[in-house]
């Protein structure tokens, strides 16, 4: 079940989306690299760390921001076309 | 709370910049309305090619400025070369990375396939190492007697030029199997369906086959050269009537789409506010296995018919911005003839400019090629069926308000 | 609307514009073909210019000339309407009554600032042709530049003294309202020596495809691309002197209808330069108070073209 609860501007959009397409990047990128590559590995582990963080705190300010609903066993869903927050259970 | 995004169908629509490595010119199949019409085994990319293109795109940023970018992987058939391909991806993923490349925050990986070796483990390996940045498209013409009419496997030897000959053996049973898999895998996959003239019979039962199988976008489109015979046009309409009225009555229109009905098309244009170019020519890049850059696919030898490829530079030298001139800058007004500006249904009449170019009377891309003018309209008038008998359906329901609320919205494919 | 017949007497006929002619052994154009050429001109209201080779012309030939209204073209030292100079060498001595056409390269062209600033006041108009163009760099432009502004001093002074020589790459633009392109396959077409039409003599230099024949006329395929309502950028263009040469447009984008950004910005160094010129004149008296140049910040339309 799926209820609107919200709607974000399209910067604030477009935060996430490269946000997600990054962490994307990382996961896929680190199924590849391997430690003896030292210098680039360390660079990629700096990374997802960061963007892991920056991820969380784009939903953290948001939520606070707007004030989203939201249930216990729910969870937020973007729709990078609309703008839209959803509440998914 | 876990937080996830919905995914998003028509990624960065007109805001990537479209990269085509074509890696093979060769095939499984030979197509009896392939636009390849130099098809060969010869011609695969090295790997040394496709590391100094990458290197090339790659340092020179500042040229390609595009949000995102698409990497496009075509043949032939691109699966053909999934080793080659493989080590690509790997080394575009750590390039972007090792440079800081805008790119590697929106970037996806494209294939057009005909599916025959979706299965095996090197695509499957494939696929899972990369799957949050694949776009893959199986190939099916329909039902088997319609596939089965034009995709055909090629025979064993090739002629004396070393151009690929079609056989008498279709492959719709080789393709149909692996259909299952790629939508586990891809469920909003669309699949591309082309139609000739002697296609036509077949269209209705053709795209309702591909529902049938799960596929829930369709996207259809009639071939832009001149191989129409006279009544196809009113065949043409008569086909997509009966489509029509199948999908209505069938109430298929709830949950699929086929992209002949689209309420975008039909309507005149402005010459000025409408006067954007259809095509992406130009703002794509294709590079072969020679190492030539040409602005689309569609420019490179095989493709042509009756014209010299239009390369606009090599990995080398690079991209001579000069022969991009004619691409950026060219609109819909300057290559139409009159009829199509004064055309009273002329949104949604597509073109190909690699077709224009083909077609054309001088060495010009701005002769617009009207081969399908009678097609579209008959598209257009069986289009305004469709939504006539739609919306009058969903008034009398009462469920006209619902449908445009949660609609899939099909507009205009940008080539 | 076809105004002029350009006919070419010769294959080694000199080239004023900015293709070289390859051709080194003389072919006289038919005597027959020159006389249908002749007679096609006259039954189209054609202005027909003739461009000579470097050698005596046969009396038969002189004769059948004679016959229409026209301008002659000539290669230097020969006496013409048009006198054209290659080499490098300004020669300008018995000119003053002609138009002076000087084809140079680039480094030439670089090499030859103080001799065209003395030659301007000795001559009615000097056309300088750079038949390199598609080589200039952002350095040459700066060079060019400084070039236009040493010319445009010569020509303020003489035009505050009541001369007014003109300078095809400075005053040209300075007294239009609208475009004057060279608008060759539209405005003119060319006879060459075969017996056949070519789009300008450029396009029968480089070997490229004839566009009819006396017998039927020409007919360009594609000839509304080589009219300025059919050209993306230069139609929004105010660069009104630039030749919007479409040999040069094949030659570098391969498309008649699209300049190189090399023409683009060398026109608009031209425009610029004009715009200072004119102003300059201004301070001190009247001048083509119609004519306005407006101040841009870019030198190649393309670079604007989302603007439009």
């Amino acid at each position: 079940m799926k209820e609107k609860v919200g709607q974000v501007t399209a910067e604030e959009r477009s935060e996430i989306q490269q946000l997600f397409e990054r962490r994307n990047g990382l996961n896929e990128l680190a199924k590849i690299l391997t430690p003896e590559n030292d210098a680039l590995y360390q660079k990629l582990v700096k990374d997802m760390g960061e963007t892991g963080t920056k991820f969380q705190n784009w939903w953290d300010n948001m939520a606070k921001k707007y004030n989203w609903k939201s249930t216990p066993n729910g969870h937020w869903e973007i729709n990078f076309e609309t703008c839209e927050i959803f509440l998914s259970e | 709370m876990q937080k996830v995004r919905k995914n998003d169908n028509a990624w960065q629509s007109g805001r990537a910049k479209n990269i085509t490595f074509i890696v093979t010119k060769d095939c499984q199949l030979a197509c009896k309305y392939c636009y390849l019409v130099g098809k060969n085994v010869k011609e695969r990319m090295s790997w040394e090619t496709a590391k100094a293109f990458i290197d090339y795109v790659l340092s020179h940023e500042n040229e390609f400025r595009e949000e995102s970018v698409v990497w496009d992987f075509i043949g032939g058939e691109p699966f053909l070369e999934i080793e080659l391909i493989d080590k690509i991806c790997d080394y575009l993923k750590l390039r972007m990375f090792e440079l800081n490349h805008h790119w590697f925050n929106s970037y996806r990986f494209s294939f057009s396939t005909n599916g025959i070796n979706y299965h095996t483990p090197e695509v499957q390996n494939f696929i899972q190492k990369n799957r949050e940045h694949l776009s893959i498209g199986i190939t099916i013409d329909g039902t088997e007697k319609k596939h089965d009419l034009n995709r055909v496997w090629k025979q064993a030897t090739p002629n004396a030029n070393g151009i690929t000959q079609p056989s008498e053996r279709g492959s719709y049973k080789d393709v149909v199997k692996n259909i299952p898999l790629w939508l586990s895998q891809f469920p909003d996959a669309g699949t591309k369906v082309t139609i000739s003239s002697a296609d036509i019979p077949y269209i209705t039962e053709s795209v309702l086959h591909l529902y049938s199988l799960g596929i829930h976008q369709v996207n259809i489109n009639v071939v832009f050269e001149d191989v129409w015979q006279e009544g196809d046009d009113k065949r043409f309409e008569e086909q997509l009537m009966q489509l029509a009225d199948a999908i209505i009555d069938g109430g298929w229109y709830q949950d699929y789409a086929c992209s002949f009905f689209s309420e975008h098309i039909g309507k005149p244009l402005d010459p000025e506010l409408d006067n954007q170019n259809w095509c992406g020519a130009g703002r794509m890049l294709s590079v072969d296995a020679a190492g030539n850059l040409y602005p689309c696919t569609r420019f490179a030898q095989y493709s042509l018919r009756s014209k010299k490829a239009l390369v606009i530079g090599n990995i080398h030298d690079g991209i001579n911005q000069n022969l991009l001139r004619p691409f950026l800058t060219l609109d819909r007004t300057t290559q139409s003839p009159q009829k199509c500006l004064d055309c009273e249904v002329a949104s949604g009449c597509a073109w190909c400019q690699g077709e224009n170019y083909d077609a054309a009377q001088t060495n010009t891309i701005y002769e617009r090629s009207t081969a399908i003018c009678l097609m579209h309209k008959a598209r257009v008038r069986a289009n305004n069926y469709y939504w006539n008998k739609l919306y009058r359906k969903l008034e009398l329901e009462g469920r006209r308000e619902e449908y445009e609320a949660n609609k899939r919205d099909v507009k205009p494919e940008i080539c | 609307m076809m105004q002029y017949l350009v006919i070419l007497l010769d294959d080694t006929s000199v080239s004023y514009c900015h293709a070289d002619n390859p051709y080194k052994e003389r072919r006289l154009i038919n005597l027959d073909d020159l006389r249908a050429g002749i007679r096609y001109a006259m039954t189209e209201n054609l202005m027909i210019q003739f461009v000579y080779p470097d050698y005596a012309l046969p009396k038969e030939y002189l004769d059948v000339i004679d016959t229409i209204d026209h301008h002659d073209i000539v290669p230097y030292p020969l006496k013409g309407d048009v006198v054209v100079i290659e080499n490098g060498e300004l020669r300008v001595e018995n000119l003053a009554d002609a138009v002076v056409v000087v084809r140079l390269k680039k480094a030439e062209l670089f090499d030859s600032g103080e001799a065209i600033a003395a030659t301007l006041p000795k001559v009615q108009r000097l056309n300088v042709v750079v038949t390199d163009l598609e080589t200039f760099t952002d350095e040459d432009l700066k060079r060019y530049n400084t070039l236009l502004d040493q010319w445009a001093a010569v020509l303020n002074a003489e035009y505050l003294h009541g001369r007014t020589p003109q300078l095809n790459l400075l005053t040209d633009r300075m007294m239009l309202t609208k475009p004057n392109h060279c608008n060759a396959g539209v405005e003119n077409i060319t006879l060459a020596p075969d017996g056949r039409f070519y789009i300008c003599p450029d396009f029968y230099y480089s070997q490229a495809e004839p566009v009819g024949d006396l017998q039927s006329g020409p007919a360009i395929p594609n000839q509304q691309l080589l009219r300025l309502d059919h050209t993306p950028l230069c139609r929004h263009c105010d660069a009104y002197h630039c030749r919007r040469c479409v040999w040069m447009n094949r030659q570098t984008t391969l498309e008649v209808n699209t300049p190189s950004h090399e023409q683009c910005i060398v026109a608009h160094t031209e425009r610029n330069a004009a715009r200072r010129l004119l102003e300059s004149i201004r301070k001190e008296a009247t001048f083509m108070p119609e004519v306005e140049i407006k101040e841009i910040d870019y030198l190649d339309p393309f670079d604007v073209r989302k603007e439009w």
